[in-house]
This record gives structure tokens, C-alpha cells and sequence, in this order.
């Protein structure tokens, strides 16, 4: 049938993808390749650029800061992507059996961090880690503790920021789950049940591989968002203490705003461009690899 | 099945497109630098400023020269968003400006912090720079190197350079000339204490510290009762900047040698500088978390600290948003390792403004700096007065005619840090940030544990590797 | 029995709900409150939750700047307009790409989708340099365009379009119509779930742009309401009053328009089901 109206689909096909074609072509492509050149540059701007070769991608690979950057992403990624894939995924359960306005509302309610953004969520945890104001240490005096110093010590610092990642991504985590969820039809669990499932078989047999094209799409956009982190470090710890929560594109902002040549940053950027292509490969290829994705 | 991943023909073909595009580019970007960098010279000249005085380049239009006005030149002006005052001052004088002459217009931008660099870098690539805008010290010797900046020799009267104090001179020449008229100076260290909590420790209010041992001492004095004795900055970032003053007046040197050749850290003087901020934090005088970033005077002034150091820039803070421990405040020099009066424990910032490489009005641009900076002082004037008196003067005659300002002479804190601090600080130094941030680096690791010889090694370490990696050896636009 | 235990579980959900939402929800609350506050007091510690002094005039000082009410509106435009673009845009591609067979599919899948993973610091200044040769500096074309093609956007929906079984277009196929009338008449009357995800966050997107528009907009006329933010986050000392009350303000109608969506999303997840 396809193989019919192959004539067919190329001026179809084609129709349909101009738009998307000339737009990722236009802003981003050409972008893209025009940073290519500028990283083997060194450039003020003012005079002729100077080529030098691949000194810029040298400089920051031999910077162990930059390598600590890119641990720093990843280790960053998973502390807050399986939370809130596991957290979206139980709410959305729970959200599901709600009925009536409550549930209209909760639905709402939940997206509300992810409307406020990263950057005010930054400032608003900003206010949360206060060493002496803030609420966290507040509740930990409750226990009659010592006021912690969230931001500044080394082993607490980067934590503390995946905090407010996890609570800007829940919302929007559990509302795709929930789609995922409503569109599995009831009369695969009635089948179940009457085969005796409990809670726990329903989920492991039908929901979770009903649910793989959602659960893929959040892995792969969610480890991108994740790892690109640069609001919160920028925001809350200015990537200390003692580079401690310097992800990997705060590391590339950073060099971007201070340096006076321009073409390290981007390089640096192409290179985590190719980690991040990667990386995200691996993970198309594991998931792919038991059942095609399209139907 | 139709679209998997990892085709490896598909990103074979990608990856040529990519290059092909790339060497595309690069054609269209080589001709396109040159276009754009010959098109404005031919109308503006960046080579020869000097050239032709109405440099506009436009025909003028030939009925009469005297009579009718030549053609309105706009000038871009782009201001980086500073304190309300500040902004508001700028706004006021560039109205004034606009509406005291007919032949420019200035077109003002106001341009926040955060986007400041984005904004700015991208307009230098495509060409489309502001005329004139702000710019800081430390910017100003890089920016002359790559031609981004003109110098304004023969742009304004020579007269109006004699009028700066000779160490702010310095820092706004490059290669013999000046590149940027100053609008202020800032000390970045300045002691802040409360003086009825030196009281009640039973220390002599009138009696500040005036070495690092003291300091510590004092501050342990102060500390309890939910008030820490003493704030500094304490993260590598504000520490970059921060602590240059310290480094220089312990070690009479930067990080660097001058011919950025090597780190000069590893010495006893860099090591004493690294000591006092470990003892300062561990001794725990100091919160364990900064309370806020270094600039802000909030901790100061909610009363949660006796003695925190900052920028002069503080006391307009105070006086606008603390009023009730203005009473209270003592100010004196941060304290140094000897007690030597002498002895720089601040470096001096501020801002100035300058004219772009590739402006098409460089003479235009140049008059409205000469009006705004280097014209009445009265406009200056205004400005100190309206920022609490809390930045500095970069001209003899504004500093005259403040004598006979009331307000301005019956500061005494305006005094103290005119007399005793500014004439003591130094330069910001002007090598890369990287290297600021190594040393800075090294302070915080020794803070939060690390041996002070360990954390002098790392940052040693790090700036060597930094200069060879970078070829940095001989790239300073000083020497 | 069995009643029971459905009430507690029922309790349980709730109260849980509950608890999240409250999470979820402080921090509206808290921007609001805080924008009722002196300036001192934002900031101020120990934690106080409510102002001392009700400064009922940050709000209206800002309801009645011009600016204000000009970026609102603006704003409000260009997102509603990239909005409708980006899933236009992206769902045909989507479709095409679910769908259909062309040739050199693979090498555009993989064109595009390599757009998914440039990061955005790499492009800054080069899409700054095109968008100026462009002459587009200053218009509402420069914040809207540049986004409208999203890898994210066109994958995101072209999961959901594979799910979607090939028989109900086959039918349609052999009745004799064309690919444009089957997305048309099939697919987008089933594409409302993915559509309201990907316009919200499109919507978003938009809404809480900050450096792009500072980057391109110069002309006061089109500032954007993020720009108006972030002014009043100035130099040392930010005017964090005005800048909670002017974000809690910009939030509002997003939240406002969520809460209405809500329940046509709702409606609409449960048609997607395809029962």
C-alpha cells in the first residue's frame, strides 16, 4: 500500500516538511555551522579573525574544569531525572483516581512551577537555603539542629540544587504520564483482574510497556533539559562552592561571558554537543533495541 | 522501523552537509568581516579619526552651511543597568543633552546586567555596536588590543585628560593613549562597623582594627547572641575580585609576573593571604554559608553582622535602606596584614564610557562624553550626590567644586575614604578572569579545609597550565 | 469490607493530592505575598511570611505603567502567535515523519532531530549575526520564527501520532483520500492532547524569554514582559518587591489559562483514547 503512493507521498511529505526544513535550517543550522568555523578562530570581533586550528577544543579538554563539568551535568541528571520520572509516574497514578473539580484543580496546581520558570524558581530556592531566614534551615531547627549550610559546603551544595529541578519538571512529568495513563484503555485491566493481577502486575504488565513511547520521550528530553542545567547553578551558588555544582553549560557560560576572545565557549559548547549526542544515542539505542518505536 | 537512530549513512551525509555549510560560511564570514569592518571605515574611520572633523560622512546638504542646521546625527547609547539612581541620572542628562544642542541625538538604551554581555558580543559580531557605551576599568586595555574601542586622544580636548588624578589616568591608557573617560571611582574594600557593639565587647569604638590579627580577634569579641563578628566574601566569584586588593598590598605583586609568564603565588605573602580568610572562616566569626553576596550590605544591615567589608558603594545602601544603623556605623580601611597605613587592601573600580571602534560618529560620540563626564561638574556633581556620596570623583575640578558643596564637605565618611583609602588601592589587575578565579578558587578550598600549601600548589598548578595552554607568556597589553 | 477500604485509600489519596499541590502551589503564593512587601522585607530574615505593612501600591504602580500594560500585550501576541505556528509547524512534520514515505527520510530525520541537541549558548551570537543579516532586528518576526522549528515539538507529537493504528487511514485511503485530507480530517481532530502540551509549553517558552528579546529588541514598543522583569533586577541591589509583584503579575493569566484549559485537556485526553 505504502509502496503504491510512494510518488504520492514525496509531494506530500515534502509540502509538510518545508516549514520545519527552512526554519531549523535558517536559525539553527546555519547557526550551527557558522560556530563550526568560528571555533578554530580566535575572534574579537574588530579584527580579522585568527585561525588556530583545534587550540580552542585543546584548551578545554586539557581544563580539568571542564571535564568535573561534564561529571557534574551527569551526576546532576541523576539525581533529579529518576526522581521525577518515579514521582510523576506514582502521582500520575494517584492523580487518575481523582474525580470532580479537585481534580481539575490539582491538575493546575501542579504546573505551576514549571509556568514560573527556572529562573525565578532559582531565586525563590535562593530564599529557601537562606543560611540564617530560610525556611529549610527553619524546619531543621525544629529538631533542634544547627542551621546547615546548604550552599556552601561541598557535599550538600549540588543536592540542594537538584531540588528545585525536580519541583520546575514534576508538573509537567506527571501530566504527560497522566495522558499516557488515560489512553491506555480500562479493558486491559479488567482483563488482568479477571486473570487476578493485583496493583503491582497491572502496572509491570500493562502500564509500564503501554507506556514506553511516553517514558522514552521524558528519558530523552529529560536527560537534555537536565544535563543543559545552568539557570539553578547561575542563580543559587555561582557554581561553587569550589566549582562543586558547575554543570556543564554553566561551566561554557561562564567562559562566554568572561572571556575576551570569543570561540573557546563555543567550542566548548560543540563539544558538549557531541557528549550530549551521544549519550542520548546510547539511550535511543537500549530502548530501541527490544521493539521498534513506531507502530 | 523508517526512523531509527544511528543510520550510519545518514550521519555520514549530515556530518558532509555540516561541513560543506561550515566552509560556506566561513566563505560568506570571511568576506562579510571584511565588508563590514571596511564599509563603516570608509564613512567613519576607524584608522584615521581624525580625519575629517564633521565626520559624519553624509553630503551635506549644500543650501546653506550656516544657517540651517547640518543633519541630525543619532548616536547609539547603551547604559548597563546600575543602582535606580545611577539609571536615573544617566536618563535626565541625556534628555538634557539632547535638548541643549541641535546637531545630536542621543538614542539611550537602558541594558540589564544579566544580559548585558549576550547583547553586547552579538551586536560587535554582526557589526551593529552601540556608539558609545559603559565600560569598566579592568575591560578597557583588552578591548583596546582588539580594536573594539577608539582612542579618544583626538577626539576630545587634551584638557579634559589633565583634569584626571594621574592614577586613574593609568588605568584608562593603553599603548600611550586614553581610551575611555572615567565617571567614578570605587574602592571594592571598605571596613563597615557597629559601633555600639564595640562597645558592649568592650572594645573602643573610636579604635578599628587595623591588622588581620586584630580583625580576628575583635570579631571573635563580637561574635554570639545571633550576630557573627565578622563578613567577607566567601565564594570563589565575589573572592576573585575582592580579595585583589589584599594580594597586592600583602605581596606587593598580582598573580601573575608582569610578563604574564608565570603564577607568583606560591610565596610566604600569598600563603598569609590564604591563611587569613581560612582562620577568618574556621575560627567561626564568619556564617558558614555567605549571607548574601559580597556587594550587599543586607547582612550588615538587618544587624546580623558587627563588622562586614564592602564596597564604598555600600554607604548609598545604608543610607537608603538601613537608616537606623547609620548612627551606629563606623568606617575604616580593611585592616592589612602589617597595620601599614599604606598598605592596599582595595583595588579601585568604576566605569567609564567609550566609543566603538566601528562608530560612524566617533566625533559626535566623543562630544556627548565631553558633555556628560568632562563637562560641568555640577552634572557630576549631581550624580555623587544623588548615589549618597558613596563613589568617587575621577576629576580634580569635580572634587574642587564639591568643596563648596555643603552636603559633599560635611561628609566625613566621604572624607575618610577620599583621603585614607583611594589614594592606598590599586588598579584592577587585567589578565584573564581564569586566573583571578584560580587564585579565588584556592581562598575558598582553603576556607572550606584544604592546607593552605596544598591550595597555593592547586592554583599554582592550574594558572601555569592555564598560560601554556592559552599561550598566554607575553600577551600583556601593559607591557 | 471492600468499601473501606476504598475510603481510606480515598483519604489517603487526597490528603496526599493535598500535600503536593501545597508544594507545588507556595511558591505563587509566595512571590504574591512577597509583592505586598517593602523592599527590606523580601529579604529580610527571619522568615516572615506575611508583610507587616500591606504595600497595596507595588501592585498598582505597575498595573498602571504603560510599559507594563504594552508588554502584556505584546507578549501576550507573540505567544499566542508562536504558539499556533510551532504546532502547526511541527505537527506536519510529525505526520509526515509518522507516515509517510519519502525519499532521503532518514537523512532529514536525522537533520532535524540533530537540531534537538545543539546547545543553545553555541548558537547565541551566530543566530544573532543571521537574524541581523536578515533585517529582522527589532520586529516581532525575531522573538516568534527562530523557535518555531523544534525537534522537541515534532518528536513529541510524532509519538503520539504512532500510536495512533494505521487501519482508521487505510479505510480512508481506499475511500480516496489524499494524505493532506487524512491529516487534516483524521489527525488533528486527535491531536488535541499533544497539541495542548506542546502549545502551552511553546506558550511558556515565550512568555518567560529573557535574554533573546533583550538581545534583539531595542525599541521600547516591543519589549517583552520578561525584559520588563528583569529591570527591575538591577546592578547590585535588586528591587526584589517590584520584581516578585511583576512576576506574580505576569504569571497570572498563564495560571488563569491553565485552570481554564484544564478542563477542556481533560475532556480531551479521554477522546484520544481511541476506543
Amino acid at each position: 500500500m505504502f509502496k503504491k503512493n510512494f510518488r504520492h507521498d514525496n509531494l506530500a511529505a515534502y509540502a509538510m516538511l518545508t516549514p520545519i526544513l527552512l526554519g531549523s535550517t535558517i536559525f539553527i543550522i546555519v547557526p550551527f555551522a557558522y560556530a563550526i568555523y568560528i571555533s578554530f578562530y580566535e575572534w574579537g570581533f574588530y579584527q580579522a579573525p585568527v585561525f588556530v586550528g583545534f587550540k580552542n577544543f585543546y584548551v578545554n579538554l586539557t581544563d580539568e574544569l571542564f571535564t568535573k563539568a561534564i561529571w557534574t551535568g551527569l551526576k546532576f541528571t541523576l539525581y533529579v531525572l529518576p526522581t521525577q520520572l518515579v514521582l510523576g509516574f506514582l502521582f500520575a497514578n494517584l492523580v487518575k483516581g481523582l474525580k470532580g473539580k479537585f481534580a481539575s484543580f490539582v491538575k493546575a496546581a501542579i504546573y505551576i512551577p514549571t509556568v514560573i520558570g527556572l529562573i525565578l524558581a532559582g531565586v525563590i530556592f535562593l530564599f529557601i537555603y537562606d543560611y540564617l531566614g530560610g525556611l529549610a534551615n527553619y524546619v531543621v531547627g525544629w529538631f533542634g539542629l544547627e542551621p546547615i549550610a546548604w550552599l556552601a559546603e561541598v557535599r550538600t551544595a549540588l543536592p540542594a540544587i537538584t531540588v528545585p529541578a525536580i519541583w520546575t519538571g514534576f508538573g509537567i512529568t506527571t501530566l504527560i504520564m497522566l495522558a499516557g495513563l488515560l489512553d491506555i484503555s480500562e479493558s486491559y485491566y479488567e482483563a488482568a483482574e479477571i486473570e487476578g493481577a493485583g496493583t503491582f502486575g497491572k502496572m509491570r504488565h500493562i502500564t509500564l510497556p503501554l507506556m514506553r513511547n511516553i517514558i522514552l520521550f521524558l528519558l530523552v528530553t529529560g536527560f537534555t533539559a537536565q544535563i543543559s542545567q545552568f539557570e539553578l547553578p547561575w542563580v543559587i551558588t555561582n557554581g561553587g562552592p569550589v566549582n562543586e555544582t558547575a554543570t556543564p553549560n554553566f561551566y561554557i557560560l561562564q567562559h562566554f561571558l568572561n572571556d575576551v576572545l570569543i570561540g573557546r565557549s563555543i567550542a566548548a559548547a560543540l563539544m558538549f554537543f557531541v557528549v550530549l549526542g551521544a549519550i542520548s544515542l546510547v539511550i535511543f539505542k537500549v530502548l530501541n533495541s527490544e521493539k521498534a518505536v513506531d507502530g | 522501523m523508517q526512523a531509527k537512530w544511528g543510520k550510519s549513512k545518514s550521519w555520514t551525509v549530515l556530518l558532509s552537509v555540516l561541513i560543506i555549510l561550515a566552509l560556506v560560511v566561513s566563505a560568506c564570514g570571511g568576506s562579510n568581516n571584511k565588508g563590514s569592518s571596511s564599509s563603516p571605515s570608509a564613512s567613519a574611520s576607524s584608522s584615521s579619526p581624525s580625519s575629517s572633523p564633521s565626520a559624519s560622512g553624509e553630503p551635506e546638504p549644500s543650501a546653506s552651511e550656516s544657517s540651517a542646521p547640518a543633519e541630525k546625527v543619532t548616536i547609539e547609547f547603551w547604559q548597563r543597568s546600575f543602582e535606580e539612581t545611577t539609571n536615573k541620572w544617566f536618563k535626565k542628562y541625556v534628555d538634557e543633552f539632547n535638548k541643549s544642542q541641535d546637531q545630536i541625538q542621543i538614542k539611550y538604551t537602558l541594558v540589564p546586567g544579566e544580559a548585558w554581555d549576550q547583547k553586547m558580543k552579538a551586536s560587535q559580531a554582526a557589526g551593529k555596536a552601540p556608539e558609545v557605551y559603559t565600560m569598566n576599568y579592568g575591560g578597557i586595555a583588552n578591548a583596546a588590543k582588539l580594536g573594539q574601542i577608539l582612542p579618544l586622544n583626538d577626539l576630545m580636548d587634551p584638557v579634559k585628560f589633565d583634569d584626571i588624578y594621574d592614577n586613574v589616568k593609568e588605568f584608562i591608557t593603553a599603548g600611550g593613549k586614553y581610551y575611555a573617560y572615567p565617571k567614578l571611582v570605587e574602592p571594592s574594600a571598605v571596613l563597615y562597623y557597629r559601633k555600639d557593639l564595640f562597645q558592649a565587647a568592650g572594645l573602643d569604638p573610636e579604635k578599628p582594627p587595623t591588622t588581620w590579627a586584630e580583625l580576628l580577634e575583635d570579631a571573635k569579641k563580637l561574635t554570639g547572641k545571633g550576630v557573627f563578628g565578622f563578613s567577607t566574601a566567601q565564594v570563589a566569584g565575589d573572592l576573585g575580585w575582592s580579595s585583589w586588593g589584599l594580594q597586592f598590598g600583602t605581596s606587593g605583586h598580582e598573580a601573575l609576573t608582569s610578563d604574564w609568564s608565570k603564577a607568583d603565588i606560591n610565596n610566604d605573602a600569598y600563603k598569609a593571604v590564604f591563611k587569613f580568610y581560612q582562620d577568618a572562616y574556621q575560627s567561626g566569626v564568619m556564617p558558614k554559608q555567605a549571607l548574601a553576596p559580597y556587594p550587599d550590605m543586607k547582612p550588615y544591615g538587618e544587624g546580623k553582622v558587627a563588622m562586614q567589608v564592602n564596597g564604598s558603594w555600600a554607604i548609598g545602601q545604608l543610607r537608603n535602606s538601613y537608616k537606623d544603623k547609620l548612627e551606629k556605623t563606623g568606617i575604616a580601611p580593611m585592616p592589612s596584614q602589617s597595620g601599614d597605613p599604606a598598605s592596599a587592601t582595595a583595588t579601585l573600580g568604576g566605569w567609564t564610557l567609550v566609543v566603538d571602534g566601528k562608530a560612524k560618529h566617533p566625533h559626535q560620540a566623543a562630544d556627548f562624553i565631553s558633555y556628560l563626564l568632562a563637562g560641568d561638574p555640577a552634572i557630576m556633581i549631581d550624580f555623587f550626590k544623588t548615589s549618597g556620596f558613596s563613589k568617587f570623583s575621577a576629576r580634580k575640578s569635580v572634587d574642587e567644586a564639591m568643596k563648596s558643596d555643603p552636603d559633599a564637605s560635611k561628609d566625613a565618611w566621604r572624607a575618610l575614604i577620599a583621603e585614607k583609602i583611594i589614594p592606598n588601592s590599586k588598579a584592577e589587575p587585567i589578565y584573564p578572569w581564569d586566573v583571578s578565579m584560580a587564585v579565588s578558587t584556592g581562598i575558598e578550598s582553603a576556607m572550606k579545609g584544604t592546607s593552605v600549601d596544598k591550595a597555593i600548589e592547586k592554583a599554582e598548578k592550574t594558572i601555569n597550565d592555564f598560560i601554556a595552554n592559552n599561550k598566554l607568556a607575553g600577551t600583556n597589553p601593559k607591557q | 469490607m471492600r468499601k473501606s477500604t476504598w475510603t481510606w485509600s480515598r483519604i489517603f489519596t487526597t490528603i496526599l493530592s493535598l500535600v503536593v499541590t501545597g508544594i507545588t502551589i507556595f511558591p505563587l503564593v509566595w512571590m504574591g505575598l512577597a509583592g505586598f512587601k517593602s523592599q527590606e522585607e523580601v529579604l529580610a530574615a527571619p522568615l516572615k511570611f506575611f508583610p507587616t505593612v500591606w504595600h497595596f501600591e507595588n501592585y498598582t504602580s505597575i498595573l498602571h505603567d504603560p510599559l507594563f500594560q504594552k508588554a502584556m500585550g505584546t507578549t501576550f501576541l507573540g505567544a499566542i502567535t508562536f504558539m499556533i505556528l510551532s504546532v502547526a509547524v511541527n505537527a506536519a512534520a510529525a505526520y509526515a515523519f509518522s507516515r509517510l514515505e519519502f525519499s532521503f527520510k532518514k537523512f532529514w530525520w536525522v537533520y532535524v532531530m540533530t537540531t534537538y541537541f545543539i546547545p543553545g549558548f553555541a548558537i547565541t551570537i551566530t543566530s544573532f549575526v543571521v537574524v541581523s543579516k536578515l533585517g529582522m532586528l527589532d520586529k516581532l518576526a525575531v522573538l516568534i520564527l527562530p523557535g518555531v522549528a523544534s525537534a522537541y515539538s515534532m518528536f513529541f507529537i510524532r509519538q503520539f501520532y504512532l500510536n495512533i493504528p494505521l487501519a482508521l487511514e487505510e479505510a480512508a485511503l481506499i475511500d480516496g483520500a489524499n494524505r493532506f485530507q487524512i491529516f487534516t480530517r483524521i489527525f488533528l481532530p486527535m491531536s488535541l492532547p499533544p497539541f495542548v502540551i506542546i502549545g502551552i509549553g511553546a506558550y511558556l517558552g515565550y512568555w518567560n524569554a529573557f535574554v533573546w528579546p533583550v538581545m534583539t529588541m531595542t525599541n521600547e514598543n516591543w519589549f517583552q514582559i520578561g525584559q520588563y522583569i528583569f529591570n527591575f533586577r538591577s546592578g547590585r541591589v535588586a528591587e526584589m518587591h517590584l520584581l516578585m509583584a511583576s512576576s506574580f503579575l505576569a504569571a497570572l493569566p498563564t495560571v488563569i489559562l491553565f485552570l481554564i484549559f484544564q478542563k477542556y485537556i481533560v475532556a480531551n485526553l479521554k477522546m484520544s483514547g481511541l476506543k
